[in-house]
């Protein structure tokens, strides 16, 4: 046999060792999309966007069997999705750290739309470190791959060679790229999921906009800009920290704020009803306040 | 790692060296195909909307350009059977394309717009008749990740083997390509032309 014929069935057989744990989820108009065991319990995980419908969700399993499901939770920031079935003893598949995973390694993306497993094939294009994404939700890795990402793959794994899963691909989270939710992500959505039916967000309740800090306090900050308190909501996590308008918030939690944009991924990231130190300058001076982390409504 | 790299590529450059003898060009007056010499004796399969024309013509991997005869074809499954007046061709090594999985990896040489021999590779998607899709309904296909474009039709989609698993037929999209599984083919020229080969 030759090298090339020894890639091709390893291929082949990563597809079909990985199929049992691969499900069709009928939960939109249209062609279905793909789901994951996620537990031998009838646990599914799948991608938000393709759960059009709450109620008569159906679940085509490997061997033919169609069972109907339920909604667990969604979170539309991480585009994550949980369904639980009646089914027992269900093929849970391995799951790979991404620590293991490289730019060029060869990946597949797995669908079942229809009866069968299908497969199309890349390689890993870009792996960052932790992203959050367009709509707020926190990615543990960036993970991009050039998989074809064929109707009804959103909610499959990428595979790596060895017939782990490295991701749950999504073709929901940037419009036109192949992306998959990392194994981190995935399993921290899915049990928050299984245990509150939604995932908390952090929220503060102010209204800021990046301001230039004055010479001495940049040095003493070891930053240029800082955020200014515009407004604070009535009953929210800054007003019973005592953040007042005119404050100028230069750090949270230990993370710099520069840019409007640090307190968004810093919030997406952060544990509600957590105490955290919040460094401000107000009256032309640095210091410290205690802040509770609320909940985005 | 990088020699077993090159050694891929070697073997993939040997394979499509091979390959590329059995495959021809069909000439048909407008834009023309692909074709696969199936026999040594002058049989070449193709599809059914390559073989239209008023006078067809076969160029061999030789370089010779011969006329060519319908003897079949059939329509709805988009294939037909050609003969040329000659023998001793390379005919191509047939596969299962009922054992085909996905994930294995496949390759189809043709013409794409007029290019000659060009190659093209890919994993297969899927096989059977399970699409969803309009015109693929109800139909038996090997869909595959493979850039087919007009001039790749009528010729082979092989194995990693060299073995012709389908015959490249239309696109589902610029990154998915469409084959008529070589079974039924097998089965087409057996019902025509009460061939038989080896299965």
């Amino acid at each position: 046999m030759t090298l090339l014929t020894e890639l091709s069935d390893t291929l082949a057989s990563t597809v079909t060792k990985a199929s049992p744990s691969i499900v069709r989820v009928e939960a939109r108009r249209g062609i279905p999309a793909t789901g994951i065991v996620w537990s031998a319990d009838g646990i599914i995980v799948t991608s938000h966007h393709i759960v059009q419908h709450d109620e008569a969700i159906k679940i085509g399993l490997d061997g033919g069997e169609t069972v109907s499901a339920e909604l667990v939770g969604r979170d539309p920031s991480t585009d994550l999705a949980v369904l639980r079935t009646d089914a027992k003893d269900l093929t849970v598949p391995s799951w790979a750290k991404t620590d293991g995973l490289s730019v060029g390694h060869i990946v597949l993306a797995l669908g079942r739309p229809g009866k069968t497993v299908q497969a199309t094939f890349g390689v890993v294009s870009a792996l960052g470190d932790s992203w959050v994404t367009p709509s707020g939700g926190r990615l543990d890795r960036f993970l991009q791959t050039d998989v074809v990402m064929y109707p009804g793959f959103s909610g499959g794994p990428l595979m790596d060679v060895s017939g782990s899963i490295a991701g749950l691909n999504t073709s929901g989270v940037l419009r036109g790229i192949s992306m998959a939710v990392p194994h981190g992500t995935v399993k921290a959505t899915v049990e928050t999921l299984l245990k509150h039916g939604r995932v908390k967000r952090g929220y503060l309740g102010v209204g800021t906009q990046p301001v230039r800090l004055a010479e001495a306090l940049a040095k003493q900050a070891g930053q240029e800009t800082g955020l200014m308190v515009v407004s604070v909501q009535p009953d929210s996590a800054a007003e019973k920290a005592g953040l007042l308008q005119g404050d100028v918030i230069i750090a949270i939690g230990g993370e710099k704020m520069r840019h409007v944009d640090d307190l968004l991924t810093y919030l997406s990231g952060a544990a509600v009803d957590q105490k955290v130190d919040a460094e401000i300058v107000r009256g032309g001076k640095l210091r410290k306040i205690a802040v509770i982390i609320g909940e985005r409504g | 790692m990088s020699s077993r790299i090159q050694q891929l590529n070697n073997t993939a450059a040997d394979l499509v060296a091979r390959v590329s003898k059995s495959v021809v060009h069909i000439g048909n007056g407008s834009s023309g195909g692909a074709g696969t010499v199936w026999h040594p004796d002058g049989l070449i399969v193709t599809n059914a909307h390559v073989a239209q024309g008023e006078s067809l013509w076969a160029t061999l991997s030789d370089g010779r350009s011969l006329r060519a005869q319908v003897l079949a074809h059939d329509r709805r499954r988009d294939i037909a059977a050609l003969s040329v007046d000659a023998t001793g061709l390379p005919a191509i090594e047939l596969g299962d394309s009922r054992s085909l999985q996905a994930g294995q990896w496949v390759f189809a040489l043709g013409h794409p717009f007029g290019v000659r021999d060009a190659l093209t590779g890919g994993v297969a998607i899927g096989t059977g008749s399970n699409w969803n899709q309009g015109p693929l309904a109800g139909m038996e296909w090997l869909m595959l990740g493979l850039h087919l474009r007009p001039g790749n039709s009528g010729g082979p989609v092989f194995d990693t083997e060299g073995r012709m698993v389908g015959i490249s037929t239309a696109l589902d999209g610029p990154e998915s390509g469409l084959a008529v599984p070589i079974h039924l083919a097998k089965r087409f020229l057996q019902d025509s032309l009460r061939l038989t080969t080896a299965a």
